[in-house]
């Protein structure tokens, strides 16, 4: 057909052309599409996703490293329950689970810390890397691990196994997860390391905090004394804590003096450190927590044993970071939901005991300003002598791109993390090598508080509230943790380097907030300050290591209502959207109303915050008068301020802060200053009040059209569960949602992305669980266990918590034996 | 005059369903690059015009009855709906990772018979015209 030469040679030309082209996209793929050959092979490649979705039957699988048989009942839901006769099996066995259904999720976590996201994704994921192996986590890990009890190299060393076994299964049934197939490379073996990384992960997203810096920032721009009033240690509003005292009193008094006067340098300092820390990805730095727990003695249960209920609040994904199953062997019967990547039951029950946790949001995070001269090139200034940097090289792999070298700097405070302006170090307690493991494996254990609090003795970070029930109608709460302490200075800011100002050590265990059978038969924590403003330690600011306490407040006050609770009013509870902070400003802000010039539909909707019960239903258009109003009330006294000080903080970054002084003025300091605009005519709460509402009403009528009737709280507010691998498609949602910020059923922000990731509430007086997550087992967003507890959890209802026999009987079970 | 066409038709055919079959042995295994070699084996011993539509067809019939099979057997949909999202193309639905998984298996198969041919013609030009 080609007769000419030269038309043959140009046919070649363009066919190894095409047929390049071709096999690069089919062997690398070109973005957005993966690599077209291995990701849509029909039989080995993404497409496997549909044979993983079908569901599990029983099966026998062959697994090395097993001691003896194993048998795992699979719910219909995907709840596991493993029966091992050892627990090296158990733990084993646990991996293989974990990674049968979260691999892809457990790599991503490890990844994230190690620092190793850059080899699979590219550049984009350069500064977080950078920065994760520059904070520790790797380091820490390592440490931990060469510092485990022998139970806990058992466990860790069985848990890797079992990943590992996986692994190997799925890559050579060609089962792997479809994002690796997607994203092109394979996972690399588990290690017990990657375990503590998983935890480390934890640990950084809820006690890693930027508080130090916006402080620094608050106080260069508002000014010192405006940052003291606005910002101060104890809150400025009423709260509930848990543990009321009396204290014991400290060696050396808490170290709260006036705020001090930023100099330039160290302002500069801190904004470039803040900036960066902002522009990392969510989850980086601890935001503000958001958790229920409580516990109800026998004394006040009408089941006459106690009740406890717990719901963690975390970023919401899918798939979810939890993963329920029973572990039971010689050494453990617990019942629960695990981290996936981490071998124990985190929340749950054994026989005798229940326990869940809250964060405790102390301070966990100091920033130092190193001394440094250029007469001592790296070297810092530190107890009178100057010290060399210590060192430690890493490699960071890029996809598509070169490897990059980084060198970390170690000064005795920690790792360097910023050498913009100052250099400046962080104190962080995730740094501390703790055996979390061991502490948890000792709960799974205890039968009594005793036992329970001797466990908590060893945990370091983060700090958790850990409440506790058992089967004998005992009742507690231990905020278990490292309580920094300084010698002196201002820890709420960066501090100078030099030696007087580091962290001497942590309160004395038996000091630290507690309280076990309480007279008033019940225990509560929702992140807010533990202890009264008589304890004798420092353990965070008011706010911003704190919350503000409304939902400590309204849970306290639905407990300590004068009758017997029961299982379902813990539920009901935990789903509760009254918001206390509406309970106490909504009546001022009707009166205010009553004497000020208001139009028809103004009228109309002040007779709806009359009738109002508080609840921020979605069905509600109370409830959207009441938000909008608060945002305008909070825009109306502080956006002057901000305004005229020049303020480079996001006010949203403190709004919890300054919602209550908001609250603290409204109730009781209506005349306060902050009312009255920098320059501006003399204001009071009731003109700001006034103003708020006229300006909510004019908007909300904009937005939602003249009806106020028709501003459903459902249609301002949202909930999406996000996908885990920030795929927008895999995501749920948005839709709308109740709640809010401060109800018990935390929902702040709209799309709101946080909230209760697990709700379990116990009655060991009926001997009944039951808990709920949002998501499903699996990770597999073809399979029906990646979403189908959604609508369950979304409406407030609970599953069971079986038990293995239980679940052996259960409609649908199937059955795995697992030999070596 | 019909006999050689019906014989074409014929010899084609055989061609394709035995190109096809070398196919999906090559995917069931992982080695899904063996259509583009099938395809240059095609070009490079049958002539262009008859190699670059067996080798087309073969790619897209082992990649498509492939995936006709994991359908009977598992029901691909949410498996499709998912692969659409996650390459972004919600909108655009699951017909996108269908079709993207068949035109790969036909283009594999294409430009591994263009290259056959083409190379071939280049190597073997002074043969006779009637052999291409």
């Amino acid at each position: 057909m080609l007769n000419n030469p030269i038309l043959r040679v140009i046919n070649l030309v363009a066919a190894l052309l095409a047929a390049g082209a071709m096999l690069y996209v089919a062997f690398f793929g070109v973005s957005p599409l993966p690599a077209l050959g291995p990701a849509f092979n029909p039989s080995t490649g993404a497409w496997t996703m549909a044979a993983d979705a079908v569901g599990v039957g029983n099966q026998t699988l062959h697994l090395a490293g097993l001691q003896q048989q194993v048998r795992i009942t699979i719910e219909r839901d995907g709840t596991a329950h493993v029966v091992a006769n050892t627990d090296h099996d158990l733990f084993l066995a646990v991996g293989y689970l974990h990674a049968r259904f979260r691999l892809f999720q457990m790599d991503l976590l490890r990844r994230t810390g190690e620092g190793r996201l850059s080899e699979v994704v590219g550049k984009a994921a350069l500064d977080n890397d950078r920065f994760e192996l520059q904070l520790g986590l790797l380091r820490t890990a390592q440490l931990e691990w060469a510092q485990s009890s022998a139970v806990s190299k058992m466990a860790l060393t069985a848990y890797s196994q079992g990943v590992n076994d996986r692994i190997d299964e799925a890559e050579r049934l060609h089962q792997l997860p479809a994002m690796f197939t997607l994203l092109g490379y394979q996972p690399r073996p588990w290690t017990p390391i990657d375990t503590a990384i998983v935890k480390g992960d934890m640990t950084q997203t809820l006690n890693f905090t930027d508080t130090p810096l916006v402080m620094a920032l608050l106080d260069k721009s508002l000014g010192a004394d405006l940052t003291s009033k606005w910002f101060p240690v104890l809150p400025p509003n009423p709260q509930s804590p848990y543990d009321p005292g009396p204290y014991p009193s400290a060696a050396a008094p808490a170290p709260i003096a006036a705020m001090a006067t930023l100099t330039d340098q160290q302002a500069t300092s801190a904004a470039a450190l803040y900036q960066r820390l902002a522009s990392l990805p969510p989850g980086s730095i601890a935001t503000g927590g958001a958790s229920n727990n409580w516990a109800v003695a026998t004394s006040k249960s009408a089941s006459g044993g106690a009740l406890l209920a717990g719901d963690p609040h975390l970023h919401l994904t899918l798939p979810a970071i939890w993963f329920q199953l029973t572990e039971d062997s010689p050494g453990y019967h617990t019942s629960g939901v695990s981290i996936p990547g981490t071998p124990v039951i985190l929340i749950g029950h054994n026989e005798h005991i229940a326990w869940s946790l809250t964060d405790a949001q102390n301070q966990q995070t100091f920033f130092y300003n190193e001394k440094e001269d250029a007469a001592h090139p790296g070297q810092y200034f530190w107890q009178g002598g100057w010290h060399t940097y210590k060192t430690v090289s890493y490699d960071i792999p890029v996809l598509h791109g070169a490897t990059e070298h980084l060198t970390v700097k170690l000064s005795a405070h920690g790792p360097v993390i910023n050498e913009r302006g100052l250099t400046t170090s962080v104190w962080w307690a995730g740094n501390l090598p703790s055996q979390d493991l061991d502490v948890v494996l000792r709960i799974g254990q205890a039968s009594d508080f005793k036992a329970f609090r001797d466990a908590l003795r060893d945990w370091y970070a983060p700090t958790h509230n850990f409440v506790y029930a058992d089967d004998k109608g005992n009742i507690g709460l231990i905020s278990a943790g490292y309580y920094p302490q300084v010698a002196k200075g201002q820890p709420w800011l960066p501090m100078p380097g030099t030696g007087e100002y580091d962290v001497t050590g942590t309160v004395p265990y038996a000091n630290i907030p507690q309280i076990y059978d309480p007279p008033s038969s019940v225990v509560w924590s929702a992140n807010q300050r533990q202890v009264g403003s008589d304890y004798p330690y420092y353990i965070g600011t008011a706010s911003n290591f704190f919350d503000p306490g409304y939902r400590a407040n309204e849970i306290h006050r639905v407990l300590s209502q004068d009758r017997q609770l029961t299982a379902t009013d813990m539920m009901a509870l935990q789903t509760d959207t009254r918001d206390f902070l509406a309970s106490e400003i909504t009546p001022l802000l009707v009166q205010a109303l009553a004497t000020d010039q208001l139009t028809g539909g103004e009228q109309q909707v002040r007779e709806m915050l009359t009738n109002w019960d508080y609840t921020m239903a979605v069905d509600s258009a109370a409830a959207s008068v009441w938000w909008t109003f608060w945002q305008d009330y909070l825009s109306q006294t502080f956006d002057p301020w901000w305004r005229a000080q020049g303020v480079k903080i996001d006010k949203q970054e403190v709004i919890d802060s300054l919602g209550q002084d908001l609250e603290a003025w409204t109730l009781g300091d209506p005349s306060n200053a902050a009312f009255t605009p920098p320059g501006g005519a003399t204001q009071t709460a009731t003109d700001a009040m006034r103003k708020a509402f006229h300006a909510a009403y004019s908007s909300l009528k904009a937005d939602l059209g003249p009806d106020p009737g028709s501003w459903t709280w459902g249609t301002l507010h949202t909930r999406v569960l996000d996908n885990l691998a920030q795929i927008s498609g895999l995501s749920y949602g948005p839709r709308a949602e109740r709640g809010d910020a401060n109800t018990p059923l935390a929902a702040g922000g709209s799309p709101s992305n946080h909230g209760p990731s697990w709700r379990m509430v116990v009655d060991w007086g009926t001997h009944t669980f039951s808990g709920i997550y949002p998501g499903g087992q699996s990770e597999n967003p073809a399979s029906s266990w990646y979403l189908d507890r959604v609508d369950t959890w979304w409406s407030g209802q609970y599953a069971p918590m079986l038990n293995a026999s239980q679940a052996a009987s259960s409609s649908g079970a199937a059955t795995w034996k697992l030999q070596s | 005059m019909e006999a050689p066409i019906v014989m074409g038709g014929r010899w084609f055919g055989f061609v394709v369903v035995v190109a096809a079959a070398i196919c999906c042995a090559g995917v069931i295994f992982g080695a899904w690059w063996v259509t583009f070699l099938a395809g240059v084996a095609l070009g490079a011993v049958i002539p262009a015009r008859l190699a670059m539509p067996a080798a087309s067809l073969a790619g897209l019939l082992a990649w498509g009855v492939l995936l006709a099979w994991e359908q009977w057997r598992y029901g691909l949909g949410p498996a499709a709906h998912s692969l659409a999202a996650i390459m972004g193309f919600t909108q655009l639905g699951p017909v996108v990772p269908v079709v993207l998984t068949c035109l790969v298996g036909l283009l594999l198969g294409l430009t591994g018979a263009w290259a056959g041919a083409a190379t071939r013609s280049v190597l073997f030009s002074g043969q006779s015209a009637s052999s291409r």
